[in-house]
C-alpha cells in the first residue's frame, strides 16, 4: 500500500455510475445473509406437508389424487413463497439502518440505486431457489404417485395387456399429472412473490418498523385477493365515470389484483393456460415489480439516514 | 495549490420534527478545512453536531444549506467516496460474514477484483493483526476486533481520507492503544484522518488540529499546540540534574524577576502504567 500518494491509486478501476459488479456483490451478500439466517428451514415444512399430503390422498380415486396433489401443493407453494418474500424483505432495510451497516456501505462509492437493486435481486434469488426446490419436491411427489398409479392400473387391467392398451393407460395418467400448464403456474407463483418482495421493499423505505411493514403487506395481500370481486360487483351495479376509472386504476396500483396471478385453479381443473394469458400475467407482474421498485428508489433516494 | 482533503463551507443542517412546526438545528453555519496529511479532531459534547457533520461530508445526509467537498469533489457525488474510508461509531458489520468475507465484500463495492482483492485482503488482515481470526464470523469477534476489522474495511480501497467516528469507544485500554497506534501509522503514511472522539487524552496525542463544536456551532478551531499552550509559561524538563544545579537555576529565575510556578517530577500516564503492569 502506498497511501501517501496524493493521486488516486492506479490499482482502482475508474468509477462507473452504474456497476453490475457492485449490484451483484450486494445481491450475493443479501442472499448469503438470508441463507445463513437459515430461512431455508421452511422448505422442511413444505416437504413435511407433501409427505402428509401423499399419505392423505392414497385413499382417493386416481384422478382426485392428482387434483388434490396439484391443488394443495401449488397452493402451499404460493403461500410459502409469498410469506418468504414478505418476511425476508421486511427486515433487510431496517436491520441495515439499525445496525449502521448501511452507513458503511453507502460511505463507499455505491449509489443508493445499486444498493436497493442489490437487496431486491438478493431476495428474488432466494425466492427463485425456494420455488425451484419446492417445484422439484412437488415434481418428485407427483412422479412417484404417477408411477404407482400406472403400476396399479396395469396390474388391475391384467398381465396379458396389449402394448397399445398399456400405452393408452400410461398416456391417460400422464395427461393428469405432468402437463405444460404446470410451468406457467409455477412462474405465476414466482411473479406474485417477486411483486410482494418489491412492494415490501417499498414499504420498508418509509415504515418505522419491520412489523408495520409485514402487517401492511399482509393487509395488501388480503385486499388484493378480494378487490377484484368487489370491483366487478361495483362496476356491474352502475355506470362507471372517468373519475371512477382513475380511482380504480389507483386502487389497482396500491392493491394489485392477485386473482390475475392465480392460474392454479385452471390447472387443477385440467384447463390449458392460453399463451396470451400467461404473457399478460408475466408482463403485469414485471410491470408491478418495476413500479414498486421505482417508487422504493424514489423514497430511499430522499431518505435521511 | 493542493486541494483540502475536506472543505466545509457555511454548512447548516436542520432536521424538521415530524408532526410539529419545530425544527432542530444540528449544525449552524459551519466552515472548516482539513488539509491533506492532517489528523483533525472534531470534538464536542453529545448532540453538538459532530456525527451530522460527518454524515453530510460522506453524502449520507444532504445539507440544508452550504457545501462540503472531499478533495475538491462535492460530497453529493458518489465518486467523492472513492477517496474516503469510514468507520462509524460502534460498527455492526454483517455478523454472518467472516473477517475475510467482510473485507472482500467491501473491496468488491470499491471495484476491486481478484487477484488484487485477495492480496489486499491478506495485507489488511495482517495490518490490523486479525490474520488468525480471518475465517471466524464477526458474531464471535470482540469489540476491539470489530473496531480493527472496521478500520481494515475503511482502508480497503487505499483511501486518502479516513473518517473515524469514536474509533475506540468501548474498547479496553490495550485495544484502544492498538487503534491509536494504527491511526499514527496512517498519519505517517500521509493519510488524512478526521477523528471524532470523546477521549480527549487520545485526541491530544494524535491530532494536529482540532475543532470544537457546541450546539451545532464551531466555537474554537486551530492547531492543537497553539490552543492548549499556556502562553506566558515555559516548561523545562531536566534529566539527572543535581540539587546544586537546580538551586542555581532557581536563584537565576528569582534574580530575573520571573516566578517559579511549579517544581515537580514528571508523571507517566495511567494508560502507560496500566499497559506496563498488564503486559
Amino acid at each position: 500500500m502506498n497511501p501517501a500518494s496524493t493521486a488516486k491509486s492506479p490499482s482502482l478501476p475508474r468509477h462507473r455510475m452504474f456497476s453490475c459488479a457492485r449490484v451483484g456483490a450486494i445481491a450475493a451478500n443479501t442472499l448469503l445473509e438470508l441463507v445463513r439466517l437459515k430461512v431455508f428451514y421452511f422448505l422442511l415444512l413444505f416437504a413435511l406437508l407433501l409427505v402428509g399430503l401423499a399419505l392423505f390422498v392414497m385413499d382417493f380415486k386416481v384422478q382426485e389424487q392428482f387434483q388434490m396433489l396439484k391443488d394443495v401443493s401449488l397452493g402451499a407453494m404460493s403461500i410459502f413463497t409469498w410469506l418468504l418474500s414478505v418476511l425476508a424483505t421486511a427486515m433487510l432495510l431496517p436491520k441495515d439502518i439499525e445496525d449502521r451497516t448501511l452507513y458503511t456501505i453507502l460511505a463507499k462509492p455505491v449509489p443508493r440505486l445499486e444498493y436497493l437493486l442489490g437487496k431486491l435481486l438478493g431476495v428474488l434469488g432466494l425466492i427463485l431457489i425456494s420455488t425451484a426446490v419446492m417445484s422439484v419436491l412437488f415434481g418428485a411427489l407427483l412422479f412417484a404417485r404417477q408411477e404407482i398409479a400406472i403400476a396399479d392400473a396395469i396390474r388391475t387391467a391384467g398381465s396379458n395387456l396389449a402394448a397399445g392398451a398399456r400405452a393408452d393407460i400410461v398416456r391417460e395418467i400422464h395427461s393428469q399429472t405432468f402437463t405444460w400448464s404446470l410451468i406457467p403456474a409455477v412462474v405465476a407463483i414466482y411473479l406474485k412473490a417477486a411483486l410482494f418482495a418489491a412492494l415490501t421493499l417499498l414499504l420498508s423505505t418509509f415504515a418505522s418498523s419491520w412489523i408495520f411493514t409485514v402487517v401492511v403487506a399482509v393487509a395488501i395481500y388480503l385486499i388484493g385477493n378480494v378487490e377484484p370481486m368487489v370491483r366487478d360487483y361495483w362496476m356491474s351495479e352502475r355506470e362507471v365515470s372517468a373519475g371512477a376509472k382513475i380511482f380504480l386504476a389507483l386502487v389497482s396500483l396500491l392493491f394489485p389484483d392477485l386473482q390475475l396471478f392465480n392460474l392454479v385453479d385452471d390447472i387443477v381443473a385440467g384447463n390449458a393456460i392460453p399463451l396470451l394469458l400467461f404473457a399478460k400475467t408475466a408482463t403485469l407482474g414485471a410491470i408491478y415489480v418495476l413500479i414498486y421498485f421505482g417508487l422504493a428508489y424514489f423514497m430511499f433516494a430522499k431518505k435521511e439516514l | 495549490m493542493t486541494e483540502p482533503a475536506i472543505s466545509i463551507r457555511n454548512l447548516t443542517k436542520v432536521f424538521p420534527i415530524p408532526f410539529s412546526r419545530q425544527r432542530v438545528v444540528a449544525v449552524h453555519d459551519l466552515s472548516l478545512s482539513v488539509e491533506p496529511g492532517q489528523v483533525y479532531g472534531l470534538l464536542g459534547p453529545n448532540g453538538s453536531g459532530k456525527s451530522t457533520t460527518m454524515k453530510v461530508v460522506l453524502g449520507l445526509v444532504p445539507p440544508t444549506s452550504g457545501t462540503t467537498e472531499i478533495f475538491g469533489r462535492s460530497s453529493s457525488l458518489v465518486e467523492s467516496r472513492e477517496e474516503v474510508g469510514f468507520l462509524p461509531e460502534n460498527p455492526y458489520f454483517y455478523k454472518y460474514l467472516t473477517g475475510e468475507e467482510t473485507l472482500r465484500f467491501f473491496g468488491k463495492l470499491c471495484g476491486l477484483r481478484d487477484p488484487l482483492l485477495r492480496d489486499r485482503t491478506r495485507e489488511l488482515l495482517k495490518l490490523v493483526s486479525l490474520e488468525d481470526a480471518a475465517n471466524r464470523r464477526l458474531g464471535g469477534y470482540s469489540k476491539g476486533m470489530l473496531q480493527r476489522i472496521g478500520l481494515a474495511q475503511a482502508l480497503v480501497q487505499e483511501p486518502r481520507l479516513l473518517v473515524l467516528d469514536e474509533p475506540t469507544a468501548g474498547v479496553d485500554p490495550a485495544g484502544s492503544r492498538e487503534i491509536r497506534d494504527l491511526i499514527l501509522q496512517f498519519k505517517a503514511r500521509g493519510i488524512t484522518v478526521l477523528l471524532c472522539s470523546h477521549l480527549l487524552g487520545q485526541v491530544q496525542e494524535i491530532c494536529d488540529r482540532i475543532g470544537i463544536l457546541h450546539r451545532g456551532r464551531l466555537v474554537c478551531e486551530g492547531r492543537l499546540e497553539d490552543l492548549i499552550c499556556v502562553r506566558n509559561q515555559t516548561q523545562l524538563v531536566l534529566e539527572n540534574a543535581s540539587p546544586a544545579v537546580l538551586e542555581r537555576i532557581e536563584a537565576e529565575i528569582s534574580a530575573s524577576g520571573a516566578r517559579l510556578v511549579e517544581k515537580s517530577k514528571p508523571q507517566t500516564t495511567l494508560e502507560r502504567f496500566f499497559l506496563e503492569v498488564t503486559k
